[in-house]
């Protein structure tokens, strides 16, 4: 059933977010064709013109951010939360799994924006020579690559999926935070979207207080003296990394749980 | 067929005229297969239930009667027929003289009433009126 | 076994009580009308029967089921508002109950749809308020469910549609399931109707057949409510 969800959640998103990013992809090469033959044209038409595509560009950059952020807290709340709410939570599904799907196709649209996005500012920088110089690069990469010695090559790789790992689970648990003051806010009888506000950033206070005060009690208990510990850079960036995975785990965890709360007890649809 | 309904008797006593109405005018002629229990509920808009329960009263009646698999029909028996035309005018005529008692006309002046409305009503029809 | 049951039912909103303790039971092959004036607790109890709410006292089951996800599979309940997402086109409307519902009878619904002369690639948000109560009960009324809860079907709309849709629940009468109809325009539903349940400030008044309350008291269902809640 989650895949199910999964799917009809990206029908209704991708209806939204594919033309944004066709209309991205134009203005990109709209912006490369400007480059090359409107900017700095002797015909001052022609040169506004081309101004006006790169101005363009970078607001079609700033729309699919915008939009994917969007999205991300619209559907949750259309979704869910109003009208749509009474089909959806009596389909024969669990609240984890509406939680779940909403959380992936988000994270999955924030994604898909960043590599757009590469994509499209590649399309911008490409002239004649470029994917010779493209695939100069990507040979000189590869040719460094190879020198390097298993372990260095080992630790890079587990470094970069350990970053990916860490940027999904931040998305993601960027993504609960707000569907927990939603879900919070929408379980009050009145005042629905101001308690959600109120309860944004009230999360937000008692996380800040709550992490500065694990730091200072962590500083207090001066862990290093029990270890004896050097490490190496390389081990300290995993231990860094793995270290901010399991923060990140943790904070998700705890919106999750707010969320479904809320949402298997207090929730009662207008 | 037109199927109306009163606010003050039960709705399956009114569905049981109604069909009745139905198989004396020939709407449901002898012999033929009546429509389904769920196509005479959605046409008359009533419960199926209610509907059931009514063809349920006219087959003990004997009005119509059921075969295993192929559904209801209405009765061969003409005089059966006629019977229950007999006993509808009855309830009319009945009703009629209870109203005409209750604005105070006497017996003999109903008849006489009658028989010139009805004297007057085939003189329209024969002079096209 | 019973389709839907209640118990002592109580809940409540915050210190308002919407339901005091309701008792009954509906059988399959019934049609039941759920009557009672604005804000008697109809809605409330629609609710609870699909999980939307849990109940503070008492208990409440479909099929002998605490209302929930398994028991959803067997409910099929059409809310009070418009619930399907605009932005859908009817065929789209189409994947989506029959991807959610084993119970889903597409043909039926494209038959259906096809009366009322609504192309599949039609989108939602584009048609009138009527078309799309219409198309909503159409898919509620295609799934082969146990227990169907309407709530307030014929609210708010005209009267060619109101026919429409209650020909739609006759016409979709199965014996082995329940339909439970919350209304309080009663003199509309009152043929369609098996029993009645009178219900006022979260109790029930009165359960009785509709043919039951004609014989004995000699008037409709619809002039009786007028009586009971005379202001």
């Amino acid at each position: 059933m989650l895949g199910k969800l999964i799917k009809h959640e990206f029908r209704a998103t991708g209806r939204v977010m594919l033309p944004m990013y066709l209309v991205l992809l134009a203005t990109a090469v709209g912006s490369n064709l400007s480059g090359r033959w409107m900017l700095g044209s002797s015909r001052s038409a022609l040169s506004v013109l081309g101004t006006l595509i790169v101005v363009a560009f970078g607001f079609a950059i700033f729309g699919v951010l915008l939009m994917s952020f969007v999205l991300m807290i619209q559907r949750f709340y259309k979704n869910l939360l109003q009208d749509e709410g009474y089909l959806m939570f009596t389909l024969p599904v669990s609240v984890h799994q509406h939680i779940w799907a909403k959380v992936i196709v988000s994270a999955v649209w924030f994604i898909a924006t960043v590599l757009v996005i590469i994509g499209a500012c590649l399309l911008v920088a490409y002239e004649g020579g470029f994917w010779r110089q493209f695939f100069d690069f990507l040979g000189q990469l590869l040719g460094g690559l190879q020198k390097l010695k298993i372990s260095e090559a080992l630790n890079g790789t587990v470094v970069l999926a350990e970053l990916a790992v860490l940027m999904f689970l931040c998305l993601v648990a960027f993504s609960l935070q707000f569907y927990a003051a939603l879900a919070a806010g929408h379980s009050q009888p009145n005042h629905k979207m101001l308690w959600s506000v109120g309860c944004f950033f009230g999360f937000q206070a008692v996380l800040q207080f709550g992490g500065s005060m694990l730091l200072i009690g962590l500083n207090k208990l001066e862990l290093s003296r029990f270890l004896d510990w050097d490490p190496t850079p390389i081990a300290a960036i995993h231990v860094g990394l793995l270290m901010s995975i399991g923060v990140v785990v943790v904070y998700g965890a705890i919106f999750y749980a707010v969320t479904t709360f809320f949402l298997k007890r207090h929730l009662n649809l207008e | 067929m037109r199927w109306e309904f009163s606010n003050d008797a039960p709705i399956y006593t009114q569905l049981i005229q109604q069909v009745k109405v139905g198989i004396v005018a020939g709407i449901f002629p002898p012999g033929e297969r009546l429509p389904s229990v769920r196509e005479l509920a959605t046409e008359a808009g009533v419960n199926p239930n209610t509907m059931q329960r009514a063809l349920a009263e006219l087959e003990r009646d004997g009005l119509v009667y059921s075969q295993r698999t192929a559904g209801r029909f209405v009765t061969e028996d003409e005089i059966m027929i006629q019977a229950a035309k007999r006993g509808l005018a009855q309830r009319h005529v009945k009703s009629f003289i209870e109203a005409m008692l209750r604005l105070g006309f006497r017996q003999e002046e109903i008849v006489a009433l009658l028989k010139q409305e009805i004297e007057e009503g085939t003189r329209d029809v024969s002079t096209g009126m | 076994m019973s389709v839907l049951e209640c118990k002592e039912l109580c809940k409540r909103y915050g210190r308002t009580a919407a339901l005091e303790g309701l008792s009954f039971t509906v059988e399959p092959g019934r049609i039941v009308g759920l009557l009672g004036p604005n804000g008697s607790g109809k809605t409330t109890l629609i609710k609870l029967a699909n999980g939307l709410l849990t109940p503070d006292a008492g208990y409440i089951s479909v099929c002998d089921m605490a209302p929930g996800r398994e028991s959803r599979s067997l409910v099929s309940y059409l809310p009070e508002r418009t619930a399907i997402p605009l932005w859908m086109s009817a065929g789209q409307l189409l994947d989506f109950y029959g991807d959610f519902y084993t119970d889903f009878r597409r043909e039926a619904a494209e038959e259906m749809l096809g009366h009322l002369n609504i192309h599949p690639r039609q989108v939602i948000k584009q048609m009138s308020k009527g078309t799309r109560e219409k198309v909503q009960l159409i898919m509620v009324m295609s799934r082969a469910a146990k227990l169907y809860l309407l709530d307030e079907p014929i609210g708010g709309v005209d009267p060619a549609t109101r026919d429409y849709i209650l020909s739609t629940i006759i016409g979709s009468y199965n014996p082995e399931a329940a339909v439970v109809i919350s209304t309080h325009l009663i003199a509309d539903v009152e043929k369609v109707l098996d029993e009645v349940i009178f219900i006022n400030q979260g109790r029930i008044m009165l359960q009785s057949s509709v043919d039951g309350i004609r014989e004995e008291k000699g008037m409709s269902v619809d002039a009786l409510f007028r009586e009971v809640f005379k202001c």
